[in-house]
């Protein structure tokens, strides 16, 4: 008993709330709507959260950094466009999906490098970078399509989001993937380590040796990886690649972020409990859908619960702090 | 002396006249048409409402915050005020403004109440409410756009300041809602300047804990911020209504952007504690002027988005060079 107890309290308590919190939603959704349990719901459900399920982890590396990455979304526009406008110049062939794809990735980083190199050389606040990158990116974006979408993809392309290994979506596939590979690189080597310790003290880090300008380099264009691999996953999604797909990512993913366990001052957070939370919110998000609640009611549930859970989560740090 | 003329000439305000003169004389010199009284007119038109949600912007981030929630409570204080005038046959222009002033009041309390109390990062805080307003507005009051106004708001936005007719015989006219922003940056300038609370807004953005330290009540300070700012946006959103002559529930979102770059290109640094009404002012002259007369320059409109992030980035890039370099020189 002992050993169960000690058990629970070495695991991450936010990630096991946000288990049970899915698991009470589950049942109650799956009793008063079978509907919930159909093969379509659950399909649909794993269609859509890899899109903001990896864009939230190119949030949360850029958090646990101590900063944010509000470009996220412009990224993801910016490189699914480049990827549908390589692909439709050269044709549509499967050459030419791999090789958008490759460009869409690039772009991504390249990107990111663009950010985290004025964020760490210049010292802006990362959120004002962002913000100027998410404008820069999304004009960009702006630029190359004069606002119409680019439409009349190949075949092929679409399946990668919307085909299916096993049963289970390949978008689902690259999601549980990238998880793993993030787990790897924040926990066991050297880049994640020094990632923590510069998000909980960038002048202790540089005392200690690290290459602050590096790592945030390192972070940011990872998330702008991460920004590009959702790009491609909705531009397939949708079939189509405009520049203002997906602007309710950007809050979605702080939430996501937020609700997880992350610390907004960096530092903290864990994969575990992100993915708890991704999972969470699109419980709610399909809940919304088979309810019938109005598109707008659930951007207001959205902003309610980021303002709720951050509430709660200051009450009981100071709760800790008396104890 | 003569340091102090040097001074002054590479003062952040002098460097965003440089880039309006500079611009000014550019697009001028390309298309003639842009020399005449209606460019004036349009640009005070356009900087309107962009001015008081600049000054309610630069305000919160002298003080070290930031605010994203502005445009969506601006939606709300204009699209609710609109519909509860007309389906209550109410029809009085000071009482618009009051119910406006009184919805932004009443959401700026909650963003003051979690950021001042709860201690949650400013950007997280107005962001949360912002989805918040914007979600509830179109929930209750649906998508529609109100183009009929009650008679007398209506009438507020034919009355002018003065009126210039061209030689083709087209009449431009200067509204008398620009009294609005002048005396709300004539109330800032003198917040900020001459009294205490004013100077207290500075020390809270530069170093809070140093300002707490100095005696000032931070707490008092922060709400005061957010909930002038949050009236500010809700007067902004009936000034903008009766401007347009019709209340939209969705044309002013994502314009937070735009003022943000305005505020951060007219000198206020995004850390807190550095700002000033005059370049706020002429941070807003300059992007409006850009917004407005980029399409003169032969330059497409979809270049816009990217033109002003551009700017963003090379605008906030120098002013913190700049502080860069005043920190690693010699300190005597």
């Amino acid at each position: 008993m002992q050993k169960i107890t000690n058990y629970f309290k070495k695991a991450d308590r936010i990630a096991l709330a946000l288990l049970i919190g899915s698991v009470l939603i589950f049942v109650l959704m799956g009793v008063t709507h079978p509907k919930f349990f159909g093969k379509s719901n659950l399909q649909s459900m794993l269609i859509q959260c890899p899109e903001y399920g990896i864009l939230a982890f190119g949030m949360m590396i850029a958090m646990i950094a101590g900063g944010i990455d509000l470009s996220l979304v412009g990224i993801a526009n910016l490189s699914g466009i480049v990827a549908a406008v390589l692909m439709l110049r050269m044709g549509g062939t499967n050459l030419s999906i791999g090789i958008g794809i490759v460009a869409a990735v690039l772009v991504g980083s390249l990107c990111g490098l663009f950010n985290g190199f004025i964020i760490g050389f210049l010292d802006i606040p990362a959120m004002l970078v962002t913000l100027c990158g998410l404008q820069l990116y999304s004009g960009l974006a702006l630029i190359i399509t004069k606002g119409p979408a680019i439409t009349g993809l190949p075949e092929t392309f679409s399946n990668i989001a919307n085909g299916k290994l096993l049963g289970v979506p390949i978008g689902a596939i690259v999601f549980v993937l990238i998880a793993i590979l993030l787990c790897y690189l924040l926990y066991y080597t050297v880049f994640g380590k020094s990632l923590y310790l510069m998000g909980t003290n960038k002048i202790a880090s540089r005392f200690s040796g690290i290459n602050n300008l590096r790592i945030t380099m390192l972070t940011y264009c990872l998330s702008g990886i991460f920004g590009s691999l959702a790009g491609i996953l909705m531009a397939s999604h949708y079939n189509s690649a405009k520049s203002d797909y997906g602007t309710s990512y950007t809050l979605l993913t702080l939430l996501i972020v937020v609700l997880g366990g992350v610390n907004p001052n960096g530092g903290r957070g864990k994969v575990m409990g992100v993915v708890m939370s991704i999972i969470l919110l699109q419980l709610v998000s399909s809940a919304f859908n088979i309810l019938r609640v109005n598109a707008f009611v659930k951007t207001f549930a959205w902003g309610l619960i980021l303002i709720l859970v951050t509430t709660a989560t200051y009450l009981t740090a100071q709760k800790e702090a008396r104890d | 002396m003569n340091q102090k003329i040097r001074n002054f000439l590479t003062s952040n305000e002098m460097i965003v006249v440089y880039i309006i003169a500079g611009l000014a004389i550019l697009i001028g010199s390309v298309n003639h048409a842009f020399n005449s009284i209606s460019t004036v007119v349009n640009l005070a038109r356009t900087m309107l409402v962009t001015l008081i949600f600049a000054m309610c912007e630069m305000l919160v981030i002298v003080s070290g915050g930031i605010d994203v929630s502005f445009p969506a409570i601006a939606s709300l204080a204009m699209i609710a005020t609109g519909n509860i005038m007309l389906k209550n046959g109410l029809d009085n222009v000071p009482l618009a403004f009051l119910m406006g002033a009184i919805i932004g009041g009443v959401l700026g309390t909650l963003n003051a109440v979690l950021i001042a109390v709860v201690k949650m990062p400013p950007l997280i805080a107005t962001l949360g409410v912002s989805s918040m307003t914007s979600g509830a507005t179109l929930a209750i009051f649906g998508a529609k756009i109100l183009t009929v106004l009650p008679a007398k708001l209506d009438e507020l936005y034919k009355v002018s300041l003065f009126t210039y007719t061209n030689p083709e015989g087209i009449t431009y006219s200067l509204t008398v809602l620009f009294l609005i922003p002048i005396g709300i940056c004539l109330l800032m300038w003198f917040l900020l300047k001459y009294t205490m609370f004013g100077r207290g807004i500075y020390a809270t953005g530069g170093d809070i804990r140093a300002a707490r330290i100095a005696g000032f009540n931070v707490t008092a300070i922060q709400f005061f911020v957010y909930i002038m700012s949050g009236i500010l946006s809700g007067i902004a959103g009936i000034t903008y209504m009766i401007l347009m002559r019709a209340a939209d529930p969705s044309v002013l979102m994502g314009s937070e952007m735009m003022v943000i770059a305005a505020v951060v290109m007219g000198g206020t640094r995004i850390t807190g504690g550095h700002g000033t009404v005059l370049g706020t002012i002429l941070g807003v002259t300059l992007i409006s002027l850009i917004k407005n007369n980029l399409i003169m320059l032969g330059v497409p409109t979809h270049f816009q988005t990217f033109v002003i992030g551009l700017i963003m980035i090379v605008g906030t890039s120098i002013t913190s060079l700049k502080a860069k370099h005043i920190a690693n020189s010699a300190k005597i």
